[in-house]
């Protein structure tokens, strides 16, 4: 019965060959975008999900308050790690592990003058059996037991060792040596196979906890032990029993930290929290931060799936359309079928058989197209993704449902409608009576309108987004961006005569203006914030204020205005200049006022010399808070800020500026290599995300607009079809082609604008939820949705054209002829 | 309640059918009723628009009448549900029409296979039912051909061969020759009257034709949707 079905079904598909090319085009566009968006879920989703205890792990994070505002850290108190397992009920295990600072130097001896030398490596940590009994890796030499229980061993992972021993097997590895840092000299004491899944727990180098007494710095050390140090180096994770709870546990770590740190949160006027993270939550999460880097976002998942679904729905409209307006062509053939015995569900099911034909066609489509989809989108789509997953039981089986989804969704109506028909009027030649009809026509109407809202939406949500984008990055900052450059000295060579050594080099550099030394630029992602205080006699006011440091020059790199008072000088220690926003906040109206008065935090007071103008310390995400700059060699600032001077006519001159700086970094640093970047370009990376999604916005709108085009041809198409008599004789009564070409589009146009009508209103919602995300916004100005109508209008009329001009320029006598 | 008798085909009891024409009833089958018994050869007549077409369908239970009772083999028809209707129909009933009414997108072949597709028979059997059927009224040679590939007679040979395949106890042939020329028309009806004869067929045809009326054993003259005489040859 099926083979029957399905040579009938194919017969009438060949038979159309422009509808069927419209229906497959129109549903693999959104089969191949869900496809994609799937690959990515499973991917995402498959983090870590391979640990034997992972229901049972988590990760001790810590949430801070100051002042009010939440802050998130992934790491705990270095001493908590040791007392947790005995001091907490419930908890089995405990591993604690420190990770080593992202710029490790490593070098590999092998008896040579020039032995391996690996700079800036991250991803080691200090670890011990603790964390090898958590997360299980199977040992090809050595033993989780022993192989970290004393200072100065290391085990690598199976990659690392054939990085480091090229020839060697993981035996023969065993009791090799890797130096890191130049001072922790360790023995190899285990080869571990990298975990065997996608994985967050990306370490390659597992030095042993104890060799931290010696490889960290005395200082650090010293923090390390201080209840009241949290550094997210420091991590923690720990294995519940089976009756213990989240909620239990994190009751008595707040007891815990009662009984160690008693003064917990009045230091700094806040609080401070230990959480649980579940594993499963690492991969998700970008408050906490993973080890991979790179975290997914749900929301952007969904926002994702969102699309595809839109797409997808387009699709399916396109197929109803197409399929219920040509109902009639076919109304004949389901007259007879049910003359000669097949019932209504025969009939449906036939019908079902060729949407889910053109459903498989769509869907070889799509899994064409996919590797030229991630091709495309690298960059966007994590590079694990590969067409290989296709051949995954999970990418099948969601491919085999979205089959029979999209077939039922796109074919049943079409085939409730089409085997709806009565034989006796479809054999008496009345299918255009009756009430049929109009209905079918009126719902294509509604889902022309709906495809034609979802399209005008995406295009103006490009256009909004695009302009915010341009707004954020043209907006004045109050501070120069462009041609600025800053230089991050090595912070472990934190010497400051060997930085002033760097800068007088390049003070006799002709293309550069002015150097500072300083903390970051005037924005940047992270900030650094202290509660400070001001009594004005009768009371007093207690505020967050972000610090920046620089010297005298930092001011006049960045052309940052004084508005009074004075500028840092050498001489100063103890003294501030503040922004306008800290000068209000403190109850000033002029800058004069606050000249000479005593800011205190923590133990010192710092006097007010200067006043600068308001600037963005930040994205425009967040608003201008209270700020100070502070002299810069009160603490070990490592940036030096570079302006250059103004390119000329060619711009080859900012090339030698900067191979310049290199070759200058090279005499001074030469142990290092150089890191630098151009101030405006970092501050556009604040809006990566926002840059992310205007693209993908792009392309959505693209293939939105597109797939509904389609859809209109299609409808055109048909309707001139059915037109053509009526075409031929308005010609012979001396209509013009102009005429007929707007007779013909008029109905379809009057769509698109009903469609305007309503999208309006939903995108202005939409938009103004998503641009309260900025502190600073564009302005959603009236032109954006007149654009967007327009755009559509203008384009659904030159798709349009294509058929209409031609049905209006087709020889009447001939159409007659043959009617 | 009108009873219905033993060895009836079908009784129709005073069926009417009308169309709602503003405050207006149009009667095309105004109060009607009708016997046929099995084994019965059935001409219907009478002039264009008198309401045949409507009454062969009513017959068919291809159309509903507003009104009146219907039998068919014993079964109220006028109270079945559509599904137990359409069941009937595909058991009992052969349609042939006067526009052939072939499906062009299906060979000669599977135009004849269709019916017992909808009636779930096993490919072995329906290739072997097709195969007769195809012998039978010799068209084994156009077997692979499409619709428009024939011409007129072919495709209503087609047609019958169609409406015979699922072996029906009652054949409706609306104009089954009216498209035909007389040669083509001749032998159509000789087949009917050999199915009629030979196989016990029951046959109820509308016609034009004063002569095919013949082959018949009953002609019912119709005008304005009432029966205007009933003579038995
Ligand atoms: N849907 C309808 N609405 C109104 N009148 C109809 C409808 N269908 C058929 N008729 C009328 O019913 C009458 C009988 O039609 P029909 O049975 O086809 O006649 P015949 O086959 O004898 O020529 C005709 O006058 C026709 O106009
Ligand atoms: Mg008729």
């Amino acid at each position: 019965m099926l083979k029957n079905y399905f040579k009938t079904a194919w017969r009438s598909i060949m038979r159309q060959k422009v509808f069927t090319m419209i229906n497959v085009t129109g549903l693999a566009i959104g089969i191949s975008a869900a496809l994609v968006i799937y690959m990515i879920a499973v991917y995402d989703f498959s983090f870590d999900s391979f640990h034997p205890k992972r229901d049972k792990i988590y990760h001790v994070v810590t949430n801070f308050t100051f002042s009010g505002v939440p802050y998130k850290n992934g790491g705990v108190t270095s001493p908590l790690g040791g007392v947790i397992k005995n001091e907490i009920a419930g908890i089995t295990e405990a591993a604690p592990f420190y990770i080593a600072n992202d710029d490790t130097k490593i070098t590999v001896p092998d008896g040579t003058a020039t032995p391996l030398n690996l700079k800036k490596q991250d991803k080691v940590v200090y670890a011990d059996a603790r964390y090898f009994n958590i997360f299980q890796y199977k040992w090809l030499a050595g033993e989780a037991k022993t192989a970290l229980s004393t200072p100065y061993k290391v085990v690598l992972t199976q990659k690392q060792a054939e990085l480091y021993f090229p020839r060697l097997t993981p035996a023969q590895v065993i009791g090799r040596k890797v130096i890191y840092n130049d001072t922790v000299n360790t023995v190899v004491t285990g080869v571990v196979e990298n975990l065997p899944g996608n994985t967050d727990f990306v370490f390659h180098d597992f030095i042993s906890f104890s060799s931290m007494g010696v490889a960290l710095s005395a200082d650090q050390q010293k923090y390390n032990q201080r209840w009241d140090n949290t550094t997210s180096a420091s991590q923690l994770f720990v294995v519940l029993d089976d009756k213990a709870t989240v909620a239990n546990i994190e009751a008595q770590l707040e007891k815990l930290q009662k009984k160690y740190d008693p003064n917990n949160g009045k230091d700094f006027n806040g609080t401070q929290d230990f959480k649980l993270q579940p594993l499963k939550d690492i991969h998700f999460n970008s408050e906490y931060a993973t080890f991979n880097y790179r975290t997914a976002n749900l929301t952007t998942l969904y926002g994702l799936l969102a699309i595809a679904a839109f797409l997808l729905v387009l699709g399916c409209i396109n197929f109803i359309n197409l399929t219920t307006a040509q109902a009639v062509n076919r109304a004949k053939e389901i007259g007879i079928r049910k003359t000669i015995g097949g019932n209504r569900k025969q009939i449906i099911v036939q019908f079902l058989s060729e949407t889910f034909l053109i459903t498989v066609f769509a869907v070889l489509v799509s899994i064409a197209l996919v590797p030229l989809i991630l091709k495309f989108f690298t960059g966007f789509i994590p590079e694990d993704i590969t067409v290989g997953m296709l051949k995954e039981t999970s990418i099948i089986i969601f491919l085999i449902l979205l089959s029979v989804i999209v077939c039922l969704l796109s074919g049943f109506y079409p085939a409730m409608v089409l085997s709806g028909y009565k034989p006796v009027s479809v054999l008496k030649n009345q299918t255009h009576a009756g009430t049929g009809k109009t209905r079918n026509a009126w719902l294509r109407k509604s889902l022309t309108v709906t495809q034609f809202v979802i399209a005008q939406f995406f295009i103006m949500a490009t256009i909004l987004v695009s302009k915010q984008i341009s707004y954020t990055l043209n907006k004045d900052l109050g501070f120069k961006q462009d041609a600025v450059l800053f230089v991050n000295t090595p912070w472990r060579e934190n010497n400051a005569d060997k930085k002033q050594v760097f800068v007088n080099k390049l003070k006799s550099f002709p293309q550069i203006e002015n150097i500072s030394i300083g903390s970051t630029p005037p924005s940047s992602a992270g900030y650094n914030t202290t509660s400070v205080k001001y009594i004005d006699g009768k009371k007093e006011i207690k505020t967050d204020l972000q610090l920046k440091n620089g010297d005298e020059n930092y001011i006049n790199v960045y052309k940052i205005k004084l508005l009074a008072g004075r500028n840092i000088t050498k001489s100063d220690t103890t003294q501030m200049m503040i922004n306008e926003t800290y000068l209000h906040t403190l109850g000033f109206k002029k800058p004069e006022q606050a000249i000479g008065k005593f800011i205190e935090h923590g133990d010192t007071k710092d006097m007010v010399i200067g006043v600068v103008n308001d600037f963005y310390s930040a994205s425009l995400h967040s608003p201008i808070k209270p700020l100070a700059i502070v002299p810069a060699w009160k603490y070990n600032n490592y940036v030096v800020h570079v302006a250059l001077k103004p390119k000329t006519e060619g711009g080859g001159e900012w090339k030698k500026a900067i191979a310049q700086i290199q070759a200058a970094w090279k005499e001074v640093y030469p142990e290092y290599d150089i890191d630098y970047g151009f101030v405006d370009e970092s501050i556009a990376k604040f809006y990566e995300s926002e840059q992310r999604m205007s693209k993908l916005l792009a392309w959505s709108t693209g293939l939105s607009v597109f797939i509904s085009c389609l859809g209109l041809l299609g409808l055109a198409i048909y309707t001139t079809g059915q037109r053509t008599k009526e075409i031929g004789i308005r010609k012979v009564l001396g209509s013009s082609v102009r005429q007929i070409v707007s007779l013909l589009s008029k109905e379809l146009v009057l769509l698109v604008i009903l469609a305007f009508v309503i999208v309006t209103p939903l995108a202005w919602w939409a938009m103004h939820k998503w641009i309260e995300n900025f502190a600073e916004h564009t302005a959603i100005s009236w032109w954006v949705f007149a654009l967007g109508g327009l755009a559509m209008l203008l384009t659904a009329i030159i798709t349009l054209s294509f058929q209409t001009v031609k049905a209006a320029m087709a020889n009447p006598v001939k159409s007659l002829r043959s009617e | 309640m009108p009873k219905s008798f033993n060895n009836n085909m079908l009784s129709l009891q005073h069926i009417s059918k009308y169309y709602q024409n503003g405050p207006n009833k149009a009667y095309v089958i105004n109060d009607l009723s009708l016997d046929i018994e099995e084994g019965e050869f059935v001409s219907i007549m009478g002039p264009s628009g008198s309401g045949k077409s409507t009454l062969l369908n009513i017959i068919g239970m291809l159309d509903a009448p507003t009104d009146g009772y219907h039998y068919f083999i014993d079964q109220p028809v006028h109270q079945l549900k559509e599904k137990q209707r359409s069941a009937l129909y595909k058991q009992y009933i052969g349609f042939v029409f006067q526009a052939y009414h072939l499906i062009d997108e299906l060979t000669v072949y599977e135009n004849i296979e269709t019916p017992l597709i909808y009636q779930d028979i096993k490919g072995s059997e329906r290739k072997a039912l097709v195969a007769d059927m195809l012998d039978r009224f010799g068209i084994v040679g156009k077997k692979d051909l499409f619709p428009s590939q024939l011409s007129g007679g072919q495709q209503q040979l087609v047609g019958v061969a169609r409406a015979l395949i699922s072996k029906p106890k009652l054949l409706l042939a609306d104009e089954p020759t009216g498209n035909l020329n007389s040669k083509q028309g001749e032998e159509i009806m000789e087949l009917f009257r050999k199915l009629n004869k030979e196989d016990g067929v029951t046959i109820v045809q509308v016609t034009h034709s004063e002569k095919n009326a013949q082959y018949g054993s009953r002609i019912i003259n119709l005008l304005d949707g009432r029966i205007e005489s009933s003579i038995t040859l």
